[in-house]
């Protein structure tokens, strides 16, 4: 079986993150970008799958501009076997991005991908069910734990009710919820070996996809600031604020 | 003084809800992290002024009462330990940042601000505080200039010393001090800013402290790296030194990793054994910078210095792999290890680890020692745990008693035998192997010159 991994380049989860003063979006200029952190837990969970024997290729795709391939060789120092870059430059949209997923997926004929549930910079949480819809195969999103059997996967799925346990067919997509697993470090001499693996470019035209987006984005702007809080003396005080804001 | 008459004379300085008799509260402020010393404070104090602290020297000199200056007590050496019957000055309440300077790129602090704070502070100045370490959550910055406290990026940027560009100061005389004044250039004689940084609460209270700040530094990666054997750790250190801009050059022992891992349930760097690691940290500006790391590295795998190695791909990576060096401290502290933290040369640091390893194998073959430290200053940490079953006692005595060789060894190396932890009472009977008769009799007329009547910390640093 082969699995096919998405990989998205973002700005890395611990930067603080500042918004462009005309509100057209967020500084990315000298930020430090990495994977998704999402992506990374869905690499590690396919290289798993091959390490155990249940898989034979794990193959990681990114959508974006050049840049992009420095995740992909990060990808591929972690393990993956290959890499493919379908050429965008600017923001993808979801939808923009399963459909070039989908293209990818009719080319490759992977038994299972695997998704981030969401990326990190515009959380939208929906290119795996997209893709999934377009696709026409099963979707088990939010997953904890994923085991396979033959031609299905039992995956735990974190719903907000607790956990849900559910099985799905292959071909199936799976998008990944934090607790999947921890990634592995990259070892120095992968990151060698890394860079004689194969990374394929292709283009939106070539996968005959529009790269226009269906969303325009208006402004962008930093959330409030919080208020400080404020001292009381004792319950009544506490109970009077309360009243005052109307949260009593 | 009876009891009660010095409780009133202590409560008329602090006020009434700031003097504490309370068991609790006497055993924990009456020590630092080093538990090697029964705690026996008679009071705790928390003065909320320069004044306070004032006045407290004052009554001190009257009374003849000793005084224990105390900060975020996650000191190594017990010097902010009471054991006899001293008055802790918890420095706690005096805690405000009173202001930042971005022209003088300086910040000014009250003594009790704690060091993360120093750096929060920092960043949103676009600036950096750069002297970091695994306790700086709750030690404050007077105590780490009372200590000149070392870290994990002394490496690039030097120690605490480096960064005081002004203090206050309440002498043991009672005398208020403004030392520095912020000022970068000032040669007007001896700098006393230099005596207090260090002086271990023997001199005077540092009341406020004005630290310099450093440009922001660029991203980071840090590689965690397996060699054979220690002293091979300092070749590689010279290969990445000339490759890229090093912020900190750490390492551990297999036996100190392990305790981390089992303790935190953390991550293995990588499967290939090793039985010491290297934790490099280094500016990555751009993408030539780990290009020049890789190659470094490439170079000494060729060089059979190094086994395996990882990279940090992320800033949550690279705080995973810090965390695998940075909370051995913490996770050895249930054992109550004994702590012998030397330095020498940085270009001697080879051969003083070989012997290090001949000395531990020859002494100490019945104890576990790990070795983990700042080896990029010359500066390597060796604990010794506690055998299960060993008395405390019987423990302190035999480590002791081992180390007289050990210290002989440093001062044949010309090193010293607290690097960066001071002296407080842990080191005092070994300080003759890094001072000269000469130098500590020169030290004791410094301490007559500040503190005539011996109330600020009696007993710390030599008796
Ligand atoms: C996990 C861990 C890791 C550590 N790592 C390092 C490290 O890498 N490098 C390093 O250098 N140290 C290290 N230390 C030691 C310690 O954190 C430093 O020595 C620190 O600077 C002590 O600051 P503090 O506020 O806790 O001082 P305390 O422990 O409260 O006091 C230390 C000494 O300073 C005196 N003092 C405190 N405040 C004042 C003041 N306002 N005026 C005058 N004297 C004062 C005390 O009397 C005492 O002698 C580590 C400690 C721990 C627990």
């Amino acid at each position: 079986m082969k699995i096919l991994v998405g990989i998205k380049r973002v700005v890395d989860y611990n930067v603080r993150i500042r918004i462009l003063p005309d509100g057209s979006g967020v500084d990315t200029d000298g930020v430090k970008m990495s994977i998704n952190p999402f992506d990374e837990i869905a690499l590690e969970e396919a290289l798993r799958i091959k390490e155990a024997g249940n898989a034979e290729e794990v193959v990681v795709v990114s959508i974006g501009s050049d840049a992009c391939q420095q995740q992909l060789r990060t990808g591929l120092a972690m393990g993956a076997d290959r890499a493919i870059q379908v050429q965008v430059d600017g923001p993808v949209q979801p939808l923009t991005a399963a459909r070039a997923l989908l293209k990818v997926v009719e080319k490759e004929q992977p038994g299972l991908v695997i998704l981030g549930k969401q990326a990190i910079d515009d959380d939208n949480n929906q290119t795996g069910q997209m893709l999934s819809a377009l696709w026409g195969r099963p979707q088990a999103t939010f997953a904890s734990k994923v085991e396979l059997a033959g031609e299905t996967a039992t995956v735990t799925r974190e719903v907000d009710s607790g956990l849900e346990v559910i099985e799905v067919d292959l071909p199936a997509v799976i998008t990944t919820d934090l607790r999947l697993n921890e990634p592995r470090f990259v070892k120095l001499p992968d990151i060698m070996k890394a860079k004689r693996k194969p990374l394929d470019t292709l283009t939106m035209d070539e996968l005959g996809v529009s790269a226009e987006n269906d969303i325009q984005v208006g402004h962008h702007a930093p959330p409030p600031q919080r208020q400080r809080g404020i001292m009381v003396e004792d319950a009544q005080q506490l109970v009077d604020a309360l009243k005052e804001r109307g949260l009593l | 003084m009876n009891k009660p008459a010095l409780l009133a004379g202590l409560r008329r300085v602090v006020g009434e809800d700031f003097v504490r008799t309370d068991e609790d509260s006497l055993a924990h402020f009456g020590r630092d992290t080093c538990d090697l010393f029964e705690p026996a404070p008679s009071a705790v104090v928390f003065p909320d002024s320069t004044q306070q602290v004032r006045d407290l020297v004052l009554l001190a000199n009257d009374q003849a009462l000793a005084l224990v200056p105390s900060g975020g007590r996650t000191g190594l050496s017990g010097g902010a330990t009471a054991t006899r019957g001293e008055i802790v000055v918890s420095m706690e309440r005096m805690n405000a940042v009173i202001g930042s300077n971005p022209g003088d790129r300086t910040i000014e602090c009250q003594a009790g601000v704690i060091t993360a704070q120093v750096h929060a502070q920092a960043e949103s100045m676009g600036l950096f505080y750069p002297v970091d370490f695994a306790a700086s959550g709750s030690s404050h910055i007077g105590g780490n200039v009372a200590t000149n406290a070392g870290g994990v990026r002394v490496i690039r940027y030097g120690m605490t010393r480096n960064w005081v560009a002004g203090l206050q100061v309440v002498t043991g005389a009672g005398e208020i001090l403004e030392l520095g004044k912020g000022l970068v250039k000032d040669n007007t004689g001896y700098d006393l800013r230099h005596l207090m940084t260090g002086s271990e609460g023997t001199l005077g209270i540092i009341t406020g402290a004005t630290m310099r700040l450093a440009s922001a530094p660029g991203d980071a990666a840090v590689m965690v790296l397996g060699a054979e054997q220690m002293e091979l750790l300092l070749p590689v250190l010279e290969r990445f030194g000339s490759a890229v801009t090093v912020n900190a050059f750490e390492f551990f022992s297999e036996q100190a990793l392990q305790q981390v891992i089992e303790k935190h349930r953390l991550q293995r760097p990588f499967e290939t054994p090793a039985p010491v690691y290297a934790l490099i940290e280094f500016e990555q500006a751009n993408d030539g910078d780990v290009d020049a790391a890789m190659n470094a590295f490439e170079q000494c795998v060729a060089d059979s210095l190094l086994v395996d190695g990882v990279i940090s791909q992320s800033s949550s990576q690279a705080h995973a792999l810090w965390r695998l060096r940075e909370d051995i401290s913490a996770t050895l502290a249930h054992r109550q290890p004994y702590k012998n933290d030397l330095s020498v040369r940085v270009s001697a640091v080879p051969q003083f680890l070989a012997g290090v390893e001949a000395f531990i194998e020859q002494n100490y073959s019945g104890f576990e020692v790990l070795c983990y430290g700042h080896i990029g200053d010359g500066n390597v940490h060796l604990n010794i745990l506690r055998p299960h079953g060993m008395g405390l006692e019987a423990f302190k005595k035999t480590c002791a008693s081992i180390s007289e060789g050990l210290f002989e060894m440093v001062q044949r190396f010309g090193g010293s035998v607290s690097a960066e932890h001071g002296v407080g009472l842990l080191k005092k009977d070994s300080l003759h192997y890094s001072r000269s008769a000469h130098e500590l009799e020169l030290m004791r007329s410094i301490k007559r010159a500040f503190d005539p009547a011996g109330v600020l910390n009696p007993g710390k640093i030599f008796d």
